[in-house]
């Protein structure tokens, strides 16, 4: 394959660009340099390049940026071997991408078939080299250890990293497992499943682990049930010994009890508390005593109180004259706190009153009524504010109604003279309409003439009596095809048949002749033939026996050895036999088959024969003649078909264009109908054009019509609005005269009125402050007159002869409240000392009542009881200490009868046997100690085995060490086949590439030596292979003979090496199968000049076998390389 | 009357599948056949089903322990406390419902054997034979008993039918036979794929097994209601389990760049989310440089990301080559030496000696029968590792 040109349809940035890469000469190197400044689209060349022929990638597209992914486009022309030059292009579609010069579609098998069947990466690894993927390889060829499999490999594949590959499987291998290793995963992981297998067998809970958990389980209940009884048994006859002892010890003490009770008095027992009841009522006895002595005492001291505290008979008459001077007011205040302020107060204002009035008159003077009352002038506050609002409306609603009559002239002017008022076209636009939709009559013509011309051509094979046949009725599709197939079909079989016939009766001949000369061999005859000549033998010897002639004896000479070479050939022919059975058995089965295929033979004939006749039917009804093929009515009734929609076609088409001649003869009448009231007549011209004309007119003739008469409409507005705004103001104005009327000011005009405002504002406030002035003055003189006369009523109540009357107020006011003051404290003293004696009094008849219920409830205390001769607190005591002995007495008995009760009485009279005993409560404690410990023990064993049961069932079910330990497993198993393939991936490769190493290291070798040489002499001088016990490995010899392995030499020599080893694979590969084009991106962009001179001429070796494209964006290479390749073309990048 | 029908219940046997590595899903999942088993008692109860039947396998040979069985008559206790009766047969894997060693279930549960083989609940009468033996290779179908006249009759079997492939033959038996016996039901157990069979008015259900233990069981994980009335059954599968497995193929060769490779691996998991429902995925991945190993560390990444989806297993395999296309040398001279006999040799001791350092349970996974296929996933397994170092 050879690149001539690529075309950069629409891709990245390029549009209707193109590389060409022109053809060369035989003898010349194929190799093109493109040369390009940085991201002048060398990359994106090279893509554009790799997706034509390999198709777009999918996803995101990075040269998708210009143009849309679906719209990138690509092209070149190619040599392809066997099909010469040829241009293509590649869309971005998934499918059907690959477009000839003309964009269709072709069969990508063109390109996959030249491209050997290699894949986009595959062509990568193996036809393109930039700088970095020659140094890398450089490197990594390193790990290959100068293998030379490996090596020739890496030369041919472009795959570097052999080594790195096999270093990798093998660690993946030996990480899962390697021989006596340790830390491996299969060790780790057969350890921990060990673990848990151990872990699980340990928890599960099998049968014979239930059976065995059981037993322990029962068996240690038991032991607790015994243990446990002798505990309770020793439990018994420890409480039956502490009763005995109880009785023992509780009849003592009620002996000594009874003795004591003997020098206590006789008597009830006390109730509950009798005792702190008597000492309460001793108590109660001496405090109601104390009480009321104390209660006279008190009496004493309130009536001496009372008689110091006497009635004052003139305070009633004080307290109400005081109270009506309180009464008094002045500004809404009491009069007596202001009684001493009042009369500074009176003068102070009076001279405020006169400073107003002569400031009223000021105001009165420029209102121009100098003598007129002030009273006739000032207004009301409320009247004042509707004058200004009056004056205010009068002045708007002029303002309002000027602006309106302006409105109203303007609105005339600009409103102008009416225009013509329009006509209604409905009825013509209807009419125009319909005849629109029918005037145009060249579709229907051209339908017509069409239809006439597909029915000529269609019925141009036909015979005259088409028509007829349609109108007979054709056959159906399905019943030509159905004859169709059976007369194939059975054409078929009958030709098989035929065959077949011809087979079988050459078979049957076949058999025949076998079975007839088969027969005819001597060694053939049957046990029926031999039975035969013996029979005949006989017959003849009997017969010679009778005669003994010499006939006789020859016929039975004859017989005789007719009869032995008979039987002589039945001994010896059991084969011929076999032969004869099996010729016989052939030709039964020859002829069973030549009479089935005979019978199946006329079986069609007769089948074709029917058919025959059904064909020669249909071909009549077809038009066709009787005896044509049935192949033919396929298409004769697709031509009738044909011809019969062309007819009704046609026909229809016809009947289209009359009825629409008719529509449109109607649609002009009515046209004409509908214009001739508007004044338009077909004599003036075309009648369409003028309707068209006025009705094109009639949609501006309308707006101007409406637009006059909204003018119009909003002047008619405008005049009311004006005349609404005059009404108002003759509205105001009468309003001001009515308001203003009784006024008497010297002029009342709008103006003047507006001017006064400020006057009659000031007015009505001077003259109001002035009222209220006056009435204050008027208030103050009436009140000091009120206090004067109070004073004196207060100086005749007192009276005092003593005491000189007094003329000042204020000061007799003062004496007649201290007077009142100190009769209110007597009053109160006495009433308090009244209450406190009445209270008293109480109390003391109270006390005297209770203690005498006191002194009774002592008695009842006592009541029946000796020891009347004691005090009572003595007594009381006395009887408490007779019942607490009772007491004890009683109880011991109980204790004694309840400690008997409660225990076994068997075992309470063996012990109570043996009381007094100090030694039997120790060994009764001891042997229950025993018992308990017993028991404890059996109850913890019995718990235990209980537990263990329990906790078998409760204990959780280990899913976790069982998912554990399955997935482990898979991972194991997942891992062992990991490794196996590991494993065997390394040796396959070793051995595949021991195989490459043989295989191709002839072809390959001279070229990289050659290779290698050309790059680095002198230092280097050639290669050699040695051959070592783990295989092959390529050796660099210098000038001196010596020899260098790979591994030893510098990065830079083993990337030198490498590009001979592509070098050498892009050959080896060139040779067989074919050449494919070479793409080196800028790889030379580091050698020095010596260097790229050597790799250039090494591309020139590519191109010597097939196309090497060089990429580069450095001037001077380009220029190497015009001295260095004899005829390169250099091409550069397009804009 | 409307049946809750389940079988293959394998309480205590552990879903087998690398997934589980992932601590959490291995902590939800440890307890996944008791769970799966508790859900369904929660549906039979829910429902309100006339009975629950089991159809054999309730255990586990594997795992045989009694706890398994005490959580059993539990969890069937807790059923027949909300009226809910169960009808079961023992499977080839259910010795410890054997009842004249362990003793009954308890009220309500119902186990059919050769001594009890009939229980009428509500009106119908179920059949049903337990066998001790764990390969049977004869019909059990001869030894049931003939259907009850006048009433709905159900069948209970553990079977293989005609074969199935996975599975053991036990019990085998022809469905027509089965299906001409005259019952009106068959609840069947043993393959742990569902399906229904109706033939006129019979109706055969095998449920399949409710939570799959590893992908070969990836179509269970369903458990199916079964009304009876006038006519034929009436079913209605109903999914069940906490994980599924699920199988996705995967084209990488579109793939330019690792992290569209990352995007067609997420794609590929979020279509197979299952909402409510763990899945494990197995990944057959095509591809010309991406092998087994970088592709589960790569999907093992982006599974970090994506919610109930984890990694089963990865295969990864090159395309199938293009008649006529140019082998690579490397891999013709590969397949060269695998037909060499000194080299099968060498391969056969290599992998009889890595059979024998597993553990006896997985030594299957290197029988040598198997030696082809894992020699052509070796030339395979070369071939994508090589590629995939040629695009770093």
């Amino acid at each position: 394959m050879r690149l001539n040109r690529l075309d950069l349809i629409r891709y990245g940035r390029f549009k209707d660009a193109e590389i060409a890469f022109p053809k060369r000469d035989e003898g010349v190197s194929d190799v093109t340099v493109i040369f390009g400044p940085n991201e002048a689209g060398k990359s994106t060349a090279y893509h554009a390049f790799l997706e034509l022929l390999f198709g777009f990638k999918g996803g995101a597209h990075p040269y998708a940026f210009r143009f849309d992914r679906s719209d990138l486009l690509v092209g070149a022309e190619l040599d392809l071997p066997g099909r010469g030059a040829l241009a293509l292009r590649r869309n971005s579609k998934r499918s059907q991408s690959l477009l000839d010069a003309n964009d269709r579609p072709i069969n990508e098998a063109i390109l996959s078939g030249a491209l050997h069947g290699l894949t986009r990466d595959t062509y990568e690894e193996r036809f393109s080299l930039n700088e970095k993927g020659l140094r890398e390889g450089g490197e990594r060829i390193a790990g290959a250890q100068g293998d030379l499999g490996q090596l020739l490999h890496a030369g041919l594949s472009g795959l570097t990293g052999m080594a790195q590959t096999l270093d990798a499987l093998a660690e993946r291998a030996d990480k899962f497992h390697k021989k006596r290793g340790r830390g491996n995963a299969l060790k780790t992981g057969s350890d921990r499943l060990k673990e848990i297998g151990r872990e699980l067998r340990a928890d599960r809970l099998t049968t014979e682990r239930d059976r065995n958990l059981r037993h322990d389980r029962d068996r240690a209940a038991a032991e607790f049930e015994g243990v446990d009884a002798e505990l309770r048994q020793a439990h018994q006859r420890q409480a039956a010994s502490k009763a005995a002892e109880v009785w023992y010890d509780r009849t003592e003490e009620i002996g000594q009890l009874t003795e004591a009770l003997v020098d206590f008095p006789d008597g009830p027992e006390l109730p509950p508390g009798a005792a702190e009841r008597v000492a309460g009522l001793v108590e109660k006895i001496a405090a109601q005593t104390i009480r009321i002595m104390e209660a006279e005492e008190e009496i004493t001291k309130q009536d001496l109180i009372i008689a110091d505290n006497p009635v004052d008979m003139l305070a009633q008459l004080l307290t109400a004259e005081l109270e009506r001077l309180d009464q008094l007011t002045i500004d809404g205040a009491p009069l007596m706190g202001r009684a001493s302020t009042a009369r500074a107060d009176l003068a102070r204002r009076s001279e405020d009153q006169e400073k107003l009035s002569s400031q009223i008159d000021t105001v009165l003077r420029l209102l121009q009524v100098p003598d007129a009352p002030a009273s006739t002038i000032a207004l009301e506050a409320s009247v004042l504010e509707h004058l200004a609002a009056a004056v205010q409306e009068c002045l708007t609603a002029s303002i309002s109604a000027d602006a309106a009559r302006k409105a109203v002239e303007a609105a005339r002017v600009q409103q102008g003279d009416a225009p013509a008022e329009p006509q209604d076209l409905t009825a013509l636009r209807a009419a125009f309409d319909l005849w629109k939709t029918v005037a145009d009559l060249t579709a229907l013509e051209t339908d017509q003439s069409q239809a006439l011309a597909r029915l000529t051509k269609v019925t141009a094979g036909l015979p005259g009596s088409w028509k007829e046949l349609i109108s007979e009725g054709l056959p159906t599709r399905e019943t030509l095809d159905e004859v169709g197939r059976n007369w194939a079909a059975l054409a078929a079989d009958l030709a098989s048949a035929s065959n077949d016939l011809d087979a079988r009766a050459a078979e049957l001949a076949e058999a025949r002749g076998d079975l007839s000369a088969h027969e005819a061999a001597p060694d053939a005859v049957d046990i029926v033939i031999t039975e035969e000549t013996r029979r005949r033998r006989d017959m003849v010897w009997q017969q010679h026996r009778g005669d003994l002639t010499t006939k006789t004896a020859d016929q039975f000479e004859a017989a005789m050895y007719a009869d032995d070479g008979t039987r002589a050939h039945y001994l010896t022919g059991a084969e011929a036999r076999q032969r004869l059975l099996a010729a016989q058995s052939q030709e039964r089965t020859a002829d069973a088959r030549h009479g089935t295929a005979k019978t199946r033979h006329d079986d069609l004939v007769t089948l074709c024969d029917r058919l025959s006749e059904r064909c020669s039917r249909l071909a009549l009804a077809l038009g066709l003649e009787e005896d044509a093929a049935p192949s033919a009515f396929s298409a004769r009734q697709q031509t009738l078909n044909a011809a019969a929609e062309a007819a009704a076609d046609h026909s229809n088409a016809k009947e289209a264009l009359r009825a629409r001649l008719a529509h449109q003869e109607a649609a002009r009448d009515a046209l004409i109908g509908a214009a001739r009231p508007l004044g338009l007549d077909p004599a003036k011209g075309a009648l369409p054009t003028q309707v068209q004309r006025a009705l094109t007119l009639e949609d501006s003739d309308r707006k101007a019509w409406a637009k006059w008469q909204d003018g119009e409409k909003t002047i008619a507005k405008l005049d009311s609005k004006s005349e609404e705004c005059r009404t108002d103001c003759e509205t105001a104005q009468g309003k001001l005269d009515r308001l203003t009327a009784a006024l008497p000011l010297p002029d009342h005009s709008l103006e003047a009125i507006r001017a006064a405002l400020p006057h009659l504002r000031s007015l009505q406030q001077l003259y109001g402050e002035h009222q209220k002035l006056s009435a204050r003055i008027e208030a103050l003189e009436k009140a000091v007159a009120a206090l004067a006369d109070g004073a004196q009523s207060l100086n005749q109540i007192l009276d005092d002869p003593e005491e000189e009357p007094d003329i000042d107020p204020v000061r007799v006011i003062d004496r007649a409240r201290v007077r009142v003051a100190a009769s209110m404290r007597a009053d109160e003293k006495r009433a308090e000392a009244t209450s406190r004696r009445d209270e008293t009094a109480s109390l003391k008849s109270r006390a005297k009542t209770e203690l005498q219920a006191a002194i009774g409830d002592l008695d009842g205390c006592f009541n029946g009881q000796g020891g009347q001769d004691l005090a009572p607190r003595d007594r009381v005591a006395k009887l408490v200490e007779r019942d607490r002995l009772r007491a004890d007495k009683a109880t011991a008995d109980r204790d004694r009868q309840k400690a008997r009760d409660s225990v076994d009485a068997d075992l309470f009279a063996e012990e109570l046997d043996r009381m007094p005993d100090a030694t039997r409560a120790a060994e009764l404690e001891q042997a229950l100690k025993d018992a308990q410990d017993s028991r404890d023990t059996a109850r913890d064993a019995q718990r235990e085995a209980a537990r263990l049961y329990r906790e078998a069932f409760e204990a959780a079910d280990r899913s976790d060490l069982a998912t554990e330990q399955a997935t482990l497993l898979e991972e194991l198993r997942s891992g062992a086949r990991q490794a196996a393939v590991a494993r065997f991936g390394v040796l396959a490769s070793r051995g595949a590439l021991r195989r490459l190493a043989a295989e191709r290291r002839s072809g390959m070798l001279r070229d990289v030596e050659e290779a290698f040489v050309t790059m680095t002499a002198p230092k280097w001088k050639g290669v050699d292979v040695w051959s070592q016990a783990e295989g092959e490995k390529l050796v660099g010899i210098q000038p001196d003979g010596s020899t260098v392995p790979v591994e030893q030499m510098s990065t830079g020599t083993m990337g030198q090496l490498y590009f001979a080893l592509r070098l050498a694979g892009y050959r080896s590969f060139a040779r067989e199968p074919g050449p494919l084009p070479m793409i080196l991106d800028d790889i030379m962009e580091t050698f020095d000049d010596t260097r790229a001179r050597a790799a250039l001429r090494l591309c020139a070796g590519i191109g010597t076998n097939g196309q090497a494209i060089l990429f580069t964006h450095h001037a001077h290479l380009v220029e190497l390389a015009r001295d260095t390749i004899k005829g390169v073309t250099v091409v550069n990048m397009p804009d | 009357m409307r049946l809750l029908v389940t079988a293959d219940i394998h309480l205590g046997s552990p879903i087998r599948s690398v997934a589980l590595r992932n601590p959490d899903l291995g902590d939800r999942l440890k307890q996944a056949s008791r769970d799966t088993f508790a859900e369904i008692i929660d549906l039979a109860i829910s429902e309100q089903v006339d009975a629950l039947v089991l159809a054999g396998d309730i255990f586990d040979n594997g795992y045989p322990d009694l706890k398994s069985r005490a959580f059993l008559i539990a969890q069937l206790a807790r059923a027949s406390e909300a009226g809910v009766p169960t009808v079961l047969i023992r499977g080839n894997h259910d010795a410890l419902l054997d009842h004249k060693a362990h003793g009954d279930l308890g009220p309500n549960i119902h186990l059919l054997h050769k001594g009890a083989p009939t229980v009428e609940i509500g009106g119908t009468a179920f059949h049903g034979l337990s066998f001790d033996a764990a390969h049977v290779a004869k019909s059990f179908l001869p030894d049931y008993p003939r259907p009850v006249p006048g009433k709905r009759n159900v069948g209970l079997m553990h079977t293989s039918l005609d074969g199935a492939q996975g599975h053991d033959p036990y019990a085998p038996c022809a469905e027509r036979d089965l299906m001409a016996h005259g019952y009106d039901l068959w609840c069947l157990g043993h393959i742990h794929a569902p399906f229904e069979r109706l033939d006129g008015s019979v109706l055969a259900v095998m449920p399949g097994i409710p939570q799959p233990r590893h992908f070969g069981e990836r179509n269970g994980g369903s458990v199916t209601f079964v009304s009876l009335s006038e006519g034929a059954p009436e079913f209605e599968r109903r999914a069940i389990g906490y994980l599924g497995f699920s199988e996705c193929a995967l084209d990488l060769r579109t793939c330019s760049d690792q992290q569209e490779v990352l995007l067609s691996l997420r794609d590929a998991f979020i279509s197979a989310q299952v909402p409510g429902r763990d899945v494990a995925v197995r990944l057959h991945v095509t591809s010309d440089r991406h092998g087994t190993e970088l592709v589960t560390e790569l999907a093992a990444e982006v599974l970090d990301s994506i919610d109930r989806v984890f990694l089963d297993k990865v295969k990864s395999a090159p395309p199938p080559r293009k008649p006529g296309a140019e082998t690579d040398d490397l891999v013709r001279l590969m397949q060269d030496e695998l037909a060499e006999e000194g080299f099968r040799q060498a391969a056969l001791q290599q992998l009889e000696e890595l059979r024998l350092a597993l553990p006896s349970e997985i030594m299957d996974e290197l029988d040598e029968g198997g030696l082809d296929a894992l020699l052509e996933e070796a030339i395979a397994e070369v071939s994508l590792t090589l590629h995939a170092g040629a695009s770093q």
